[in-house]
Protein backbone atom coordinates (compact mmCIF):
# COMPACT_ATOMS: atom_id res chain seq x y z
CA UNK A 1 0.00 0.00 0.00
CA UNK A 2 1.43 3.70 -0.95
CA UNK A 3 0.34 6.22 1.26
CA UNK A 4 1.84 9.86 1.78
CA UNK A 5 2.17 12.74 4.03
CA UNK A 6 -0.77 13.79 3.38
CA UNK A 7 -2.83 10.70 4.19
CA UNK A 8 -1.69 11.01 7.82
CA UNK A 9 -4.22 12.85 9.82
CA UNK A 10 -6.61 10.04 8.07
CA UNK A 11 -5.02 7.13 9.62
CA UNK A 12 -4.61 8.80 12.84
CA UNK A 13 -8.16 9.61 12.84
CA UNK A 14 -9.38 6.30 11.72
CA UNK A 15 -7.17 4.02 9.84
CA UNK A 16 -7.16 0.21 9.42
CA UNK A 17 -4.83 -1.81 10.64
CA UNK A 18 -3.55 -2.45 7.00
CA UNK A 19 -2.82 1.81 6.81
CA UNK A 20 -1.24 1.72 10.08
CA UNK A 21 1.31 -0.76 9.35
CA UNK A 22 1.80 1.19 5.63
CA UNK A 23 2.37 4.46 7.72
CA UNK A 24 5.05 2.56 10.08
CA UNK A 25 6.37 2.03 6.97
CA UNK A 26 6.49 5.21 4.80
CA UNK A 27 7.76 7.05 8.54
CA UNK A 28 10.77 4.92 7.93
CA UNK A 29 11.73 7.52 5.67
CA UNK A 30 9.94 10.69 6.03
CA UNK A 31 11.15 12.45 9.39
CA UNK A 32 7.96 14.68 9.60
CA UNK A 33 5.90 11.86 9.57
CA UNK A 34 8.13 9.73 11.69
CA UNK A 35 8.19 12.80 14.23
CA UNK A 36 4.16 12.95 13.99
CA UNK A 37 3.81 9.06 14.88
CA UNK A 38 6.13 9.18 17.66
CA UNK A 39 4.26 12.28 19.24
CA UNK A 40 1.36 10.92 18.98
CA UNK A 41 2.33 7.23 20.39
CA UNK A 42 3.91 8.90 23.29
CA UNK A 43 0.45 10.65 24.00
CA UNK A 44 -0.49 6.97 24.42
CA UNK A 45 2.46 5.89 26.25
CA UNK A 46 1.66 8.99 28.92
CA UNK A 47 -1.84 7.64 28.90
CA UNK A 48 -0.63 3.91 30.52
CA UNK A 49 0.41 6.22 33.00
CA UNK A 50 -2.54 7.12 34.31
CA UNK A 51 -3.93 4.20 34.82
CA UNK A 52 -3.54 3.08 38.56
CA UNK A 53 -5.69 0.29 39.23
CA UNK A 54 -5.16 0.23 43.43
CA UNK A 55 -7.80 -0.97 45.53
CA UNK A 56 -9.34 0.89 48.31
CA UNK A 57 -9.32 -1.33 50.85
CA UNK A 58 -12.58 0.46 52.53
CA UNK A 59 -14.28 1.49 49.90
CA UNK A 60 -16.83 -1.79 49.36
CA UNK A 61 -17.43 -1.87 52.56
CA UNK A 62 -18.93 1.41 52.75
CA UNK A 63 -20.57 1.49 49.23
CA UNK A 64 -22.16 -1.77 50.73
CA UNK A 65 -23.22 -0.34 53.76
CA UNK A 66 -25.10 2.60 51.97
CA UNK A 67 -27.00 0.26 49.48
CA UNK A 68 -28.27 -1.98 52.16
CA UNK A 69 -29.89 1.37 54.07
CA UNK A 70 -31.20 2.69 50.44
CA UNK A 71 -32.34 -1.08 49.99
CA UNK A 72 -34.01 -0.83 52.75
CA UNK A 73 -35.84 2.59 52.60
CA UNK A 74 -36.36 1.54 49.32
CA UNK A 75 -38.12 -1.76 50.47
CA UNK A 76 -41.66 -0.84 51.31
CA UNK A 77 -41.79 1.21 48.07
CA UNK A 78 -40.64 -1.92 45.87
CA UNK A 79 -42.69 -4.49 47.61
CA UNK A 80 -46.48 -2.71 46.01
CA UNK A 81 -44.11 -3.21 42.27
CA UNK A 82 -42.64 -6.25 42.73
CA UNK A 83 -45.38 -8.48 42.54
CA UNK A 84 -45.67 -7.44 39.41
CA UNK A 85 -42.08 -8.18 38.23
CA UNK A 86 -43.24 -11.46 36.59
CA UNK A 87 -45.19 -10.01 34.04
CA UNK A 88 -41.91 -8.17 31.81
CA UNK A 89 -40.73 -11.47 31.36
CA UNK A 90 -44.17 -13.44 30.85
CA UNK A 91 -45.33 -13.89 26.94
CA UNK A 92 -47.51 -11.02 25.18
CA UNK A 93 -49.77 -14.45 25.51
CA UNK A 94 -50.47 -14.21 28.87
CA UNK A 95 -49.73 -10.43 29.46
CA UNK A 96 -53.49 -10.86 27.48
CA UNK A 97 -54.78 -13.65 29.05
CA UNK A 98 -53.77 -12.26 32.71
CA UNK A 99 -55.14 -8.44 31.76
CA UNK A 100 -58.55 -10.22 30.26
CA UNK A 101 -58.72 -12.67 33.56
CA UNK A 102 -58.63 -9.49 35.52
CA UNK A 103 -61.45 -7.37 33.52
CA UNK A 104 -64.20 -10.33 33.91
CA UNK A 105 -63.45 -10.26 37.84
CA UNK A 106 -63.64 -6.18 37.64
CA UNK A 107 -67.08 -6.64 35.72
CA UNK A 108 -68.56 -9.85 37.80
CA UNK A 109 -68.04 -8.11 40.91
CA UNK A 110 -68.86 -4.53 39.51
CA UNK A 111 -72.23 -6.01 38.20
CA UNK A 112 -72.55 -8.45 41.90
CA UNK A 113 -72.56 -4.91 43.91
CA UNK A 114 -75.06 -3.13 41.34
CA UNK A 115 -77.72 -5.96 41.91
CA UNK A 116 -77.44 -5.84 45.19
CA UNK A 117 -76.64 -1.99 45.88
CA UNK A 118 -78.32 -0.32 48.79
CA UNK A 119 -77.87 0.51 52.45
CA UNK A 120 -75.35 -1.32 54.95
CA UNK A 121 -77.12 -3.65 56.93
CA UNK A 122 -75.40 -2.14 59.69
CA UNK A 123 -76.86 1.48 59.44
CA UNK A 124 -80.36 1.26 61.62
CA UNK A 125 -81.77 3.97 58.81
CA UNK A 126 -80.73 1.57 55.99
CA UNK A 127 -81.38 -1.55 57.05
CA UNK A 128 -83.51 -4.32 55.08
CA UNK A 129 -86.71 -5.06 55.97
CA UNK A 130 -87.72 -8.84 56.64
CA UNK A 131 -90.50 -10.20 54.79
CA UNK A 132 -92.72 -10.38 57.63
CA UNK A 133 -91.71 -6.25 58.63
CA UNK A 134 -92.56 -5.27 55.04
CA UNK A 135 -95.94 -6.75 55.19
CA UNK A 136 -96.95 -5.20 58.33
CA UNK A 137 -95.36 -1.95 56.71
CA UNK A 138 -97.27 -2.22 53.86
CA UNK A 139 -100.46 -2.43 55.88
CA UNK A 140 -100.44 0.34 57.89
CA UNK A 141 -99.69 2.03 54.51
CA UNK A 142 -103.03 0.67 53.61
CA UNK A 143 -104.74 2.29 56.56
CA UNK A 144 -103.19 5.54 56.36
CA UNK A 145 -104.12 6.14 52.57
CA UNK A 146 -107.75 4.92 53.88
CA UNK A 147 -107.94 7.30 56.52
CA UNK A 148 -106.99 9.99 54.34
CA UNK A 149 -108.75 9.27 51.63
CA UNK A 150 -111.67 9.67 53.86
CA UNK A 151 -110.29 12.86 56.09
CA UNK A 152 -109.64 14.52 52.41
CA UNK A 153 -113.23 13.77 51.86
CA UNK A 154 -114.82 15.18 54.54
CA UNK A 155 -111.93 18.04 54.38
CA UNK A 156 -112.85 19.11 50.91
CA UNK A 157 -115.89 21.79 51.18
CA UNK A 158 -113.53 23.02 53.92
CA UNK A 159 -110.92 23.20 51.76
CA UNK A 160 -112.49 25.26 49.13
CA UNK A 161 -112.85 28.14 50.76
CA UNK A 162 -111.48 31.12 49.50
CA UNK A 163 -109.30 32.02 52.65
CA UNK A 164 -105.44 32.77 53.02
CA UNK A 165 -105.83 29.91 55.89
CA UNK A 166 -107.24 27.52 53.15
CA UNK A 167 -105.07 28.18 50.44
CA UNK A 168 -102.22 27.63 52.54
CA UNK A 169 -103.56 24.46 54.08
CA UNK A 170 -103.86 23.24 50.14
CA UNK A 171 -100.32 24.14 49.18
CA UNK A 172 -99.35 22.06 52.10
CA UNK A 173 -101.29 19.55 50.71
CA UNK A 174 -100.08 19.52 47.35
CA UNK A 175 -96.39 19.76 48.46
CA UNK A 176 -97.01 16.49 50.99
CA UNK A 177 -98.78 14.60 47.77
CA UNK A 178 -95.66 15.71 45.63
CA UNK A 179 -93.69 13.86 48.71
CA UNK A 180 -95.93 10.67 48.94
CA UNK A 181 -95.53 10.79 45.27
CA UNK A 182 -91.88 10.64 44.86
CA UNK A 183 -91.57 8.32 48.03
CA UNK A 184 -93.83 5.67 47.06
CA UNK A 185 -92.02 5.84 43.57
CA UNK A 186 -88.69 5.13 45.20
CA UNK A 187 -90.17 2.64 47.68
CA UNK A 188 -91.53 0.61 44.56
CA UNK A 189 -87.79 0.14 43.18
CA UNK A 190 -86.73 -0.39 46.50
CA UNK A 191 -89.50 -2.37 48.75
CA UNK A 192 -87.65 -3.08 51.59
CA UNK A 193 -85.50 -0.14 52.38
CA UNK A 194 -86.55 0.71 55.91
CA UNK A 195 -85.61 4.61 55.60
CA UNK A 196 -88.22 5.19 52.64
CA UNK A 197 -90.62 3.50 54.31
CA UNK A 198 -90.08 5.59 57.33
CA UNK A 199 -90.12 8.87 55.55
CA UNK A 200 -93.44 7.72 53.59
CA UNK A 201 -95.14 6.78 56.49
CA UNK A 202 -93.74 10.40 57.88
CA UNK A 203 -95.47 12.12 55.08
CA UNK A 204 -98.96 10.03 55.19
CA UNK A 205 -99.22 11.10 59.49
CA UNK A 206 -98.09 14.53 58.36
CA UNK A 207 -100.87 14.96 55.67
CA UNK A 208 -103.55 13.36 58.22
CA UNK A 209 -102.42 15.76 60.93
CA UNK A 210 -102.86 18.88 58.04
CA UNK A 211 -106.49 17.05 56.84
CA UNK A 212 -107.31 16.90 60.56
CA UNK A 213 -106.12 20.49 61.47
CA UNK A 214 -108.43 21.47 58.36
CA UNK A 215 -111.32 19.62 59.55
CA UNK A 216 -111.02 21.56 63.12
CA UNK A 217 -111.10 25.16 61.75
CA UNK A 218 -114.63 24.12 61.30
CA UNK A 219 -115.50 23.27 63.97
CA UNK B 1 2.30 25.39 31.82
CA UNK B 2 5.27 24.98 29.58
CA UNK B 3 5.36 22.87 26.62
CA UNK B 4 7.01 19.06 27.91
CA UNK B 5 9.43 17.49 25.28
CA UNK B 6 8.36 13.89 24.33
CA UNK B 7 11.91 12.73 24.36
CA UNK B 8 11.60 9.44 26.76
CA UNK B 9 13.26 6.38 24.80
CA UNK B 10 10.65 3.71 24.24
CA UNK B 11 10.00 1.02 22.58
CA UNK B 12 6.78 1.60 19.97
CA UNK B 13 4.68 -1.33 18.10
CA UNK B 14 1.06 -1.01 16.35
CA UNK B 15 -1.04 -3.36 17.86
CA UNK B 16 -1.13 -6.63 15.61
CA UNK B 17 -4.49 -7.31 16.41
CA UNK B 18 -7.26 -4.57 15.76
CA UNK B 19 -10.22 -4.56 18.01
CA UNK B 20 -13.04 -4.44 15.76
CA UNK B 21 -11.21 -2.83 12.86
CA UNK B 22 -9.51 -0.11 15.51
CA UNK B 23 -5.90 0.54 15.60
CA UNK B 24 -4.57 1.31 19.14
CA UNK B 25 -1.16 2.31 19.62
CA UNK B 26 0.83 0.22 21.75
CA UNK B 27 3.58 1.93 23.04
CA UNK B 28 5.52 -0.42 25.10
CA UNK B 29 6.14 -4.42 24.90
CA UNK B 30 4.16 -6.66 27.24
CA UNK B 31 2.26 -3.43 28.41
CA UNK B 32 -1.06 -5.09 30.22
CA UNK B 33 -3.70 -5.25 27.97
CA UNK B 34 -6.87 -2.61 28.61
CA UNK B 35 -10.09 -4.44 30.24
CA UNK B 36 -11.93 -6.18 27.18
CA UNK B 37 -15.75 -5.64 27.63
CA UNK B 38 -16.68 -7.42 25.04
CA UNK B 39 -14.70 -10.76 25.86
CA UNK B 40 -16.69 -10.64 29.36
CA UNK B 41 -20.21 -10.41 27.95
CA UNK B 42 -21.29 -13.35 29.93
CA UNK B 43 -20.57 -12.00 33.43
CA UNK B 44 -21.64 -8.88 32.16
CA UNK B 45 -24.95 -10.01 31.64
CA UNK B 46 -24.91 -12.36 34.89
CA UNK B 47 -24.00 -9.75 36.90
CA UNK B 48 -27.16 -7.20 35.68
CA UNK B 49 -29.83 -10.11 36.42
CA UNK B 50 -28.22 -10.22 39.89
CA UNK B 51 -28.53 -6.85 40.33
CA UNK B 52 -31.60 -6.23 38.64
CA UNK B 53 -33.13 -9.49 41.49
CA UNK B 54 -31.86 -6.64 44.19
CA UNK B 55 -28.95 -9.42 44.97
CA UNK B 56 -26.68 -7.14 46.48
CA UNK B 57 -23.78 -9.49 45.78
CA UNK B 58 -24.65 -8.42 41.98
CA UNK B 59 -22.71 -5.23 43.40
CA UNK B 60 -20.21 -6.85 44.80
CA UNK B 61 -19.15 -8.77 41.68
CA UNK B 62 -19.53 -5.43 39.55
CA UNK B 63 -17.40 -3.86 42.34
CA UNK B 64 -14.68 -6.92 42.20
CA UNK B 65 -14.45 -6.77 38.31
CA UNK B 66 -15.01 -3.04 37.40
CA UNK B 67 -14.43 -1.01 40.89
CA UNK B 68 -10.87 -0.31 40.69
CA UNK B 69 -11.41 0.90 36.98
CA UNK B 70 -14.33 3.07 37.62
CA UNK B 71 -11.93 4.32 40.74
CA UNK B 72 -9.52 5.27 38.35
CA UNK B 73 -11.51 7.18 35.55
CA UNK B 74 -13.54 9.04 38.64
CA UNK B 75 -9.70 9.96 39.73
CA UNK B 76 -8.32 11.13 36.70
CA UNK B 77 -11.94 13.11 35.88
CA UNK B 78 -11.98 14.98 39.28
CA UNK B 79 -8.30 14.66 40.41
CA UNK B 80 -8.74 13.67 44.22
CA UNK B 81 -8.92 10.03 45.43
CA UNK B 82 -11.46 11.05 47.94
CA UNK B 83 -13.56 12.49 45.30
CA UNK B 84 -13.44 9.69 43.15
CA UNK B 85 -14.37 6.66 46.03
CA UNK B 86 -17.42 9.53 46.82
CA UNK B 87 -18.67 9.33 43.20
CA UNK B 88 -17.90 5.37 42.78
CA UNK B 89 -20.24 5.11 45.74
CA UNK B 90 -22.61 7.52 44.53
CA UNK B 91 -22.50 5.69 41.39
CA UNK B 92 -23.98 2.64 42.75
CA UNK B 93 -26.03 3.98 45.07
CA UNK B 94 -27.58 5.35 41.48
CA UNK B 95 -27.34 2.07 39.89
CA UNK B 96 -29.68 0.55 43.06
CA UNK B 97 -32.31 3.03 42.14
CA UNK B 98 -32.16 2.85 38.65
CA UNK B 99 -31.88 -0.45 37.58
CA UNK B 100 -34.86 -1.27 36.88
CA UNK B 101 -34.45 1.19 34.16
CA UNK B 102 -32.11 -1.02 32.33
CA UNK B 103 -32.86 -2.48 29.21
CA UNK B 104 -29.82 -4.13 27.82
CA UNK B 105 -29.42 -2.22 25.06
CA UNK B 106 -26.12 -1.56 25.90
CA UNK B 107 -24.01 -3.95 28.50
CA UNK B 108 -23.95 -3.37 32.01
CA UNK B 109 -20.32 -2.27 32.27
CA UNK B 110 -21.31 0.67 29.81
CA UNK B 111 -24.07 1.76 31.07
CA UNK B 112 -22.48 1.98 34.42
CA UNK B 113 -19.85 3.94 32.98
CA UNK B 114 -22.34 6.17 31.88
CA UNK B 115 -23.40 6.59 35.16
CA UNK B 116 -20.65 7.15 36.34
CA UNK B 117 -19.36 9.75 33.94
CA UNK B 118 -22.71 11.68 34.64
CA UNK B 119 -21.39 11.53 38.53
CA UNK B 120 -18.33 12.69 38.05
CA UNK B 121 -19.61 15.70 36.31
CA UNK B 122 -21.96 16.44 38.25
CA UNK B 123 -19.58 16.21 41.47
CA UNK B 124 -17.22 18.68 39.71
CA UNK B 125 -19.91 21.21 39.01
CA UNK B 126 -21.36 20.92 42.92
CA UNK B 127 -17.51 21.76 43.61
CA UNK B 128 -17.15 24.67 40.97
CA UNK B 129 -20.45 26.24 42.68
CA UNK B 130 -19.03 25.57 46.15
CA UNK B 131 -15.73 27.34 45.10
CA UNK B 132 -17.74 30.13 43.66
CA UNK B 133 -19.44 30.80 46.59
CA UNK B 134 -16.07 30.97 47.84
CA UNK B 135 -14.69 33.54 45.84
CA UNK B 136 -11.94 30.86 45.16
CA UNK B 137 -10.42 30.91 41.36
CA UNK B 138 -11.76 27.96 39.50
CA UNK B 139 -9.52 28.48 36.20
CA UNK B 140 -8.01 25.10 36.40
CA UNK B 141 -9.56 21.84 36.32
CA UNK B 142 -9.26 19.20 38.08
CA UNK B 143 -7.86 21.48 40.74
CA UNK B 144 -5.94 19.23 42.56
CA UNK B 145 -3.44 16.13 41.40
CA UNK B 146 -2.53 14.15 44.40
CA UNK B 147 0.13 11.66 44.49
CA UNK B 148 -0.27 8.47 42.59
CA UNK B 149 1.77 4.80 43.12
CA UNK B 150 4.81 5.48 41.16
CA UNK B 151 4.39 4.44 37.47
CA UNK B 152 6.78 4.71 34.28
CA UNK B 153 7.39 8.31 33.22
CA UNK B 154 6.15 9.83 35.98
CA UNK B 155 7.13 13.25 34.95
CA UNK B 156 5.41 13.29 31.34
CA UNK B 157 2.11 11.65 33.32
CA UNK B 158 1.99 14.51 35.65
CA UNK B 159 2.51 16.83 31.86
CA UNK B 160 0.03 15.00 30.57
CA UNK B 161 -2.15 15.46 33.48
CA UNK B 162 -2.05 19.49 33.47
CA UNK B 163 -2.62 19.46 30.10
CA UNK B 164 -5.82 17.15 30.59
CA UNK B 165 -7.01 19.90 32.28
CA UNK B 166 -7.00 22.05 29.72
CA UNK B 167 -8.90 20.52 26.82
CA UNK B 168 -12.49 20.40 26.98
CA UNK B 169 -14.68 17.91 28.95
CA UNK B 170 -15.82 16.00 26.11
CA UNK B 171 -12.08 15.75 24.74
CA UNK B 172 -10.95 15.05 28.37
CA UNK B 173 -14.08 12.08 28.75
CA UNK B 174 -13.12 10.47 25.25
CA UNK B 175 -9.26 10.43 26.17
CA UNK B 176 -9.43 9.45 29.32
CA UNK B 177 -12.71 6.38 28.52
CA UNK B 178 -10.03 5.28 25.27
CA UNK B 179 -6.31 5.42 25.93
CA UNK B 180 -6.60 4.77 29.65
CA UNK B 181 -9.25 2.92 30.46
CA UNK B 182 -9.19 1.46 27.02
CA UNK B 183 -12.72 1.29 26.04
CA UNK B 184 -13.47 1.53 22.45
CA UNK B 185 -15.19 3.82 20.27
CA UNK B 186 -18.75 2.54 20.16
CA UNK B 187 -18.73 1.74 24.10
CA UNK B 188 -17.76 5.14 24.52
CA UNK B 189 -20.39 6.47 22.33
CA UNK B 190 -23.16 4.89 24.08
CA UNK B 191 -21.96 5.99 27.47
CA UNK B 192 -21.52 9.55 26.21
CA UNK B 193 -24.67 9.48 23.98
CA UNK B 194 -22.68 10.15 20.92
CA UNK B 195 -21.76 8.75 17.60
CA UNK B 196 -18.96 6.34 16.97
CA UNK B 197 -17.54 8.74 14.46
CA UNK B 198 -18.10 11.62 16.57
CA UNK B 199 -15.88 9.61 19.48
CA UNK B 200 -13.30 8.98 16.99
CA UNK B 201 -13.19 12.67 15.86
CA UNK B 202 -13.10 14.10 19.56
CA UNK B 203 -10.30 11.95 20.25
CA UNK B 204 -8.30 12.99 17.22
CA UNK B 205 -8.99 16.52 18.24
CA UNK B 206 -8.12 15.69 21.99
CA UNK B 207 -4.37 14.54 20.82
CA UNK B 208 -4.02 17.08 18.47
CA UNK B 209 -4.26 19.46 21.15
CA UNK B 210 -2.25 17.66 24.25
CA UNK B 211 0.15 16.69 21.31
CA UNK B 212 0.43 20.81 20.76
CA UNK B 213 0.56 21.75 24.36
CA UNK B 214 3.03 18.80 25.89
CA UNK B 215 5.24 19.20 22.55
CA UNK B 216 5.21 21.58 19.74
CA UNK B 217 5.27 20.80 16.09
CA UNK B 218 9.41 21.65 15.49
CA UNK B 219 8.92 21.85 11.96
CA UNK B 220 6.42 23.38 9.67
CA UNK B 221 6.33 20.14 7.80
CA UNK B 222 5.01 17.98 10.35
CA UNK B 223 1.57 19.97 9.57
CA UNK B 224 -1.39 18.31 11.41
CA UNK B 225 -1.20 19.49 15.09
CA UNK B 226 -2.86 22.63 15.83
Amino acid sequence: MNISCNDRERILLDGSPEEWAALEQHAGTCAACAEELRAWKQLSAAAEGMRDYQESPALWARIETSLRQQQAALAPRKSVWSSFDFLRHAGNLWQSALVGAMVVALAVSSGYLYIHRGGSPTDPGNRLLRTSALAEVERAEREYMAAIDKLALDAGPQLGADTPLMASYREKLVVLDSAIADLRAQAGENPSNAHLRKQLLAMYQEKQQTLQDVLETKR
Amino acid sequence: MGSVGLTLPWEHKLSSVARDGEQRVEPFEGQTEPIRTSEELPQDAAIAAACLSGNLQGYERLYHWQGTRMKNLARNLLGSQSDAEDAVQETFLKIQRSISGFRGQSSFVTWTFRILVNTCHDLRRSRLRRKDRANEDVDELPPRLELRAPGAHPSLRMALERALAKITAHQRDVFLLYEVEGFRHAEIAGMLAISETASKNTLFQAKKNLRTMLEPPRSSATGGAQ
